[in-house]
């Protein structure tokens, strides 16, 4: 097959946002059990890439405000180089991952994270991630939050913006 | 291996989409970053055929095509089937511009996905083909940069920061200057603390409803309370909020304070896992805080605070801070003295005439030329792009006025207007004038007053009001410059002495006429002023929030209640404003508990 490619290894790194208080309050306020609002990020190349209200970011893993990751997946190897993902970063940071891009619901950073785990491991991420918005979007209080939340953007500083336009005043 | 690989070498001149062979068509997928598109390809196919068929529906050379499945980069030689692309499945593609940065490492190559737009260095695939052009292009060795024929984005390394700076107030002039104030006001802790001391900055202190209002309305404190929900919580804490008003205050009560989180800080590294939960404790509130504070003030804000309160000691002066600050707009009072019976103003006037020149300074940071501004400050280039934008942006004005914390601010500074010219002077724009503190304080009664008259706030948000004041200042400024002899009479008080009969019955000669101006240069100040406070108070409760966090953990190793919710025996929450008298004291928050409680401090 490829014995003569070298290959890099592709990880997941989930957060979860609220540090443990969705797992404890979720089931009050929501009615269901979630364990976690779980923001994710690949890491590959020595470097972590999220999307957010900005954009598409990288920084040094585990390098965002919210510390290491809560919990690690390996989402296995990929051939591709770092230049080639960093043109198809770029692309995406110019289209469908722009900074105004970003929805909570529908187009957040695990949306990303699925994406680029795809373009390079070809697995997806854990379903219990993706299936975060329907979730509490299926609660009534989730309806009731959802027009404040669609404003929120996410996004950690103290990153590098990957993208198309950094100024999008 | 030759070339075309698939199970019938006849393929390699078929260009049609049916392929000779006789495999299967499949319809597969092939996704770029922006687009999709279904190809319908041979599933006995070589992967140099099939790029061929990428190449037509993409337009673009077969060179530049990088097709990815499952995480492996497809090979010309390869076949469709040896990798398992079956009908209905999805390849990546990525289209490459081949101007390439040596691979690897952190430089970037400019990038586009228009195919066939031959940049400055073709060169092969992927190889370490180091381009000068290229790497001296990008910026902190960052993100690449971004589309077709746009140069290397220098703000690309700058993080989320710069954008920051754009949020909330909608014009980076004002930003510029806002920041410039605060820089200057913070590289004098002295100005801080009398800042802190003003009366009617510690009536708003005291209001713990405004406080939080303001605090929330940063766009950045909104970033960080969604990102540490423990933050928001803070701020829902009138007990806390009181305590940092407090704090705020009195800067000895602040250092006393730094003395005690670090004290529990340290006992926190003893506790297993205790070092590991300040370090993360750091990195997530205190360093991105404090880089963004310092992004705004220059310098770390609690080292003004706590040095400061070593130097003004637990009672700071209540006088006029003037000292500090050399006088920026000295002469500038020879064209605008006061009409008063005292002509011992004019005479001040004409002996102060040490200017600072033009050369900026600390204290003059637009390094404005006194001598020749008759409406001193107004006229200075900070204040007239200022009020450019204002005149430009109404809407500005209008958020401005219409904040909640504005109007509450305008009526107690009606109320008093000694605080109001407490707080204006105090103002590092205004200190180390006396001519221009002593027409302050004339005229700011009326000034204020005139705040509340609605006509006058419609004026401000009229942009070609706004425009036609911005006219007559420069009318005005030209006539000093042209006879400097006509103007000391003809501005009587050229000075924010607002709208005595001025603006909204129309402008009565041409002398009232320097006083409009004067108008909306109060607000901004007053506004900056207000809004470093806010800034400073931000700070602080996220302060409040680090030092919380050492406790809570401390608690998790200790079997005791914990502290981040308010006491069920700690003082009783105070909803209003506090007497500035209370101690900070007994059973308070931050005594460890098996310390004594004690007092800590008396005012």
């Amino acid at each position: 097959m490829d014995q003569h490619n070298t290959t890099y290894s592709v990880q997941l790194y989930i957060y979860d946002l609220s540090r443990g208080m969705a797992r404890q309050l979720s089931p009050i306020m929501l009615g269901k059990q979630l364990d976690g609002i779980w923001h994710t990020a690949i890491v590959v190349f020595g470097e972590e890439f999220f999307f957010g209200g900005v954009g598409i970011s990288s920084c040094a893993p585990g390098g965002t405000m919210l510390g290491p990751p809560d919990s690690v997946v390996e989402l296995g190897n990929t051939e591709v180089n770092e230049e080639i993902f960093m043109d198809y970063l770029s692309s995406l940071g110019e289209t469908s991952y722009r900074g105004d891009r970003y929805r909570l619901f529908e187009h957040n950073c695990n949306t990303f994270t699925n994406e680029v785990a795809q373009f390079l491991t070809g697995r997806k991420i854990p379903s219990y991630i993706t299936d975060l918005p329907s979730e509490v979007l299926s609660t009534p209080f989730g309806q009731v939050l959802r027009p404040i939340l669609d404003s929120i953007h996410i996004a950690p500083p103290g990153g590098n913006v990957i993208n198309g336009h950094n100024n999008h005043s | 291996m030759a070339e075309n690989s698939g199970t019938d070498p006849a393929v390699n001149t078929n260009t049609e989409e049916n392929a000779a062979t006789s495999g299967t068509i499949i319809m597969v997928t092939v996704k770029t970053p922006k687009d999709k598109e279904e190809i319908a390809i041979s599933e006995d196919s070589s992967v140099a055929q099939f790029k061929e068929e990428i190449s037509k529906r993409f337009k673009a050379k077969q060179d530049q095509l990088v097709l990815i499945f499952a995480g492996k980069i497809l090979k010309d030689g390869d076949t469709l089937n040896q990798h398992g692309i079956k009908d209905g499945l999805t390849v990546h593609l990525v289209i490459k511009t081949a101007q390439k940065a040596s691979g690897g490492g952190s430089s970037q190559a400019s990038v586009s996905t228009t195919p066939g737009t031959p940049p400055v260095n073709r060169s092969g695939t992927g190889s370490a083909n180091p381009s000068p052009a290229s790497t001296g292009g990008t910026a902190q060795g960052t993100g690449p940069s971004p589309a077709p024929a746009q140069p290397a984005n220098l703000l690309s390394g700058f993080g989320d920061l710069s954008n920051l700076s754009g949020l909330g107030m909608g014009s980076a002039n004002f930003m510029e200057l806002q920041q410039q104030m605060q820089r200057q006001l913070m590289s004098n802790p002295e100005m801080l603390s009398q800042i802190m001391e003003n009366p009617l900055v510690q009536n708003m202190m005291s209001n713990p409803d405004l406080m939080r209002q303001m605090i929330v309305a940063n766009p950045q404190m909104q970033q960080l309370m969604e990102r540490n929900p423990e933050i928001s919580h803070m701020l829902n804490n009138p007990e806390l909020m009181r305590q940092t008003m407090e704090l705020a205050r009195n800067p000895a009560m602040m250092q006393e304070m730094m003395r005690n989180q670090d004290r529990a800080l340290s006992n926190l590294e003893s506790i297993p896992g205790g070092y590991n939960a300040l370090r993360r404790m750091y990195t997530d509130i205190q360093e991105p805080m404090f880089s963004a504070a310092r992004e705004q003030f220059g310098n770390n804000p609690f080292s003004a605070l706590g040095g400061n309160g070593e130097n003004s000691g637990v009672q700071p002066s209540r006088t006029e801070n003037r000292e500090p600050l050399p006088n920026p707009w000295g002469p500038s009072s020879t064209g605008s003295t006061e009409n008063r019976a005292t002509g011992t103003t004019t005479t001040t006037s004409s002996t102060s005439s040490s200017t600072s020149g033009t050369t900026p300074s600390v204290s003059n940071p637009l390094g404005v030329d006194a001598a020749s501004l008759g409406n001193g400050i107004f006229n200075s280039p900070g204040m007239q792009s200022l009020m450019q934008q204002i005149s430009e942006n109404p809407q500005l004005m209008q958020n401005m006025l219409s904040a909640p914390y504005m109007r509450s601010m305008m009526q107690s500074l009606a109320q008093n207007p000694d605080i109001a010219s407490q707080v204006l002077m105090n103002n590092p724009l205004f200190a180390g004038n006396p001519q221009l503190q002593e027409q302050l304080r004339h005229q700011l009664p009326v000034f204020l007053q005139q705040m509340q008259n609605p006509e006058a706030l419609s004026v401000m948000t009229n942009p070609r009001a706004m425009q036609a004041l911005m006219q007559i200042q420069q009318g005005l400024q030209t006539l000093q410059t042209e006879c400097p002899g006509l103007m000391p009479s003809l501005v009587p008080g050229g000075l924010p002495g607002g709208l005595p009969g001025g603006l909204p019955g129309g402008l009565p000669g041409g002398i009232p006429v320097g006083l409009p101006g004067g108008l909306p240069g109060g607000l901004p100040v007053v506004s900056l002023v207000v809004s470093q406070v806010v800034s400073l108070v931000a700070s602080l409760v996220v302060s409040q929030v680090v030092s919380q966090v050492p406790l809570f953990l401390q608690q998790a190793a200790r079997p005791q209640r914990t502290r981040l919710l308010p006491r069920a025996r700690g003082p009783p929450p105070l909803l209003g404003p506090t007497p500035l008298s209370s101690s900070l004291c007994s059973k308070c928050y931050r005594c460890l508990p098996e310390e004594v409680h004690q007092p800590r401090l008396q005012r």
